[in-house]
This record gives C-alpha cells, structure tokens and sequence, in this order.
C-alpha cells in the first residue's frame, strides 16, 4: 500500500506543533513504514534551538520515528495514542537542518503484550541521521 | 545445570543487560517477574525477541508467556517442548 494516500490526521492524533510526519511513501502493516519530514525555517522549536544556528533537536528525531512507527498499526490511531515506553541504542550522527528532507523508516522487531519494539533510521540524502530502537505501547 | 537452562540463563542475563550476575546467582524456581528477578513488561518483550532469535521458539500470546515465564525451570521445560523434532 502506498499512502500518499495515509489521511495522516485521520491515522495519527497528533496535531500542529507536534506532527511531525508529512507524508508516508511505503507502508506494510505491522511490518515496515518509510515516511517523511519536510524541515522548513518555520518549525517552531528552531527559533531557539539554536539562536542563530537552527538544528533539529535530537529527541525530535526520536519522535518522528515514533510517529512513523503509528503507520504500522493496521487500523487509525484516532483518538487512542501509542506512547513512547522505551528507547534503546539512540545515536545521533548528524544534525537534521532547515532544508532537510528527512527520511523517516521504522520496522516493528516484535510484540509482546501490548508493547511493540521498533527500529528506526533517520536519513537525510542516504546519509543516516539518527538510528534506535524505540519501544511503545498502545493504549 | 542442565545445558539448556544454563544457555537460558545466559540469555536472560545478555538480553537484560543484568550485568555483574552469574548464572548460578539465578534461582530456577523463582518467578521472573514481580518478586523474583523483578523483570517489568519490557522485559518481557526482550525475552519473547531474545527466546525466538536464539532458540527459535516463538511465545505467540499473553497465556503462552504467562505458563514460560514462571521461573527459568519453566521457561527452560517450554523451550525443551517447542524444540523438539
């Protein structure tokens, strides 16, 4: 399935200032997702973070692979939010700038109970940006 | 020690990151979690991925973790069961 299509609002309840998937280019439930993150001037953390020298913050980056990862579940999150209950292994290698088109792809690992662990690479141009291995829970 | 619960045992203590702690400092018939080694639901997660990465046995569901993850004797008797040609 490929999901330009993905409604994004209708499949994840994140919203402004906090949605931070633009678009899902692949998407095979319960298995894989790439999706993407425009970074632009305007992104609201990046007045201050830093004056004068705008880097996406780190955990930021984190998010996005969560947010990617919500595109695994087969059916609409709406209303009922995954929440972050782990991240192992974060490494960041490079920063993530105004201009960016991140590259947000996420794989599900397994499932036990409820918890689902993930592993994600951010990438921008085929240069990794950030890799972990998230865990999260559905509510 | 049987030779499989000692590479369960193993496993356990690699997969959790237990650091410092031998195999023979864990008891078979404690629980694994609540008051025995204490492991929480991520743990869990951990062992169901480490049990199918190095002993190829899958725990499909909530009832199949609850029966293997009483103690290592029976995690150990699970695996042995699964194994089997």
């Amino acid at each position: 399935m490929t999901a330009q299509s993905a409604d994004i609002p209708a499949h994840l309840p994140h919203r402004y200032p906090f949605l931070l998937v633009d678009r899902v280019l692949e998407r095979e439930p319960g298995v894989r997702v790439v999706a993407e993150k425009l970074v632009t001037n305007g992104e609201p953390y990046l007045q201050g973070h830093f004056e004068g020298r705008p880097l996406v913050p780190g955990v930021l980056l984190l998010e996005m692979l969560a947010q990617a990862g919500g595109f695994l579940e087969a059916a609409s999150l709406h209303g009922s939010a995954i929440f972050l209950a782990g991240v192992q292994d974060a490494r960041f290698k490079a920063p993530a700038l105004p201009g960016d088109r991140l590259r947000l792809e996420v794989h599900a690992e397994g499932a036990f109970a409820g918890l689902m662990k993930i592993r994600g690479t951010v990438s921008c141009e085929g240069r990794d940006l950030c890799t972990a291995a998230l865990l999260v829970k559905r509510l | 020690m049987s030779d499989l619960k000692l590479r369960v045992k193993d496993m356990i203590i690699e997969r959790l990151k237990l650091e410092g702690m031998t195999p023979d400092q864990i008891d078979d018939d404690a629980p694994l979690f609540g008051d025995g080694l204490g492991l929480d639901s991520i743990d869990a997660l951990e062992l169901v991925l480490g049990i199918e990465q190095v002993f190829g046995v899958k725990i499909e569901d909530e009832a199949a973790g609850l029966k293997a993850f009483k103690s290592v004797q029976a995690l150990t008797d699970f695996i042995a069961e699964h194994t089997k040609a």
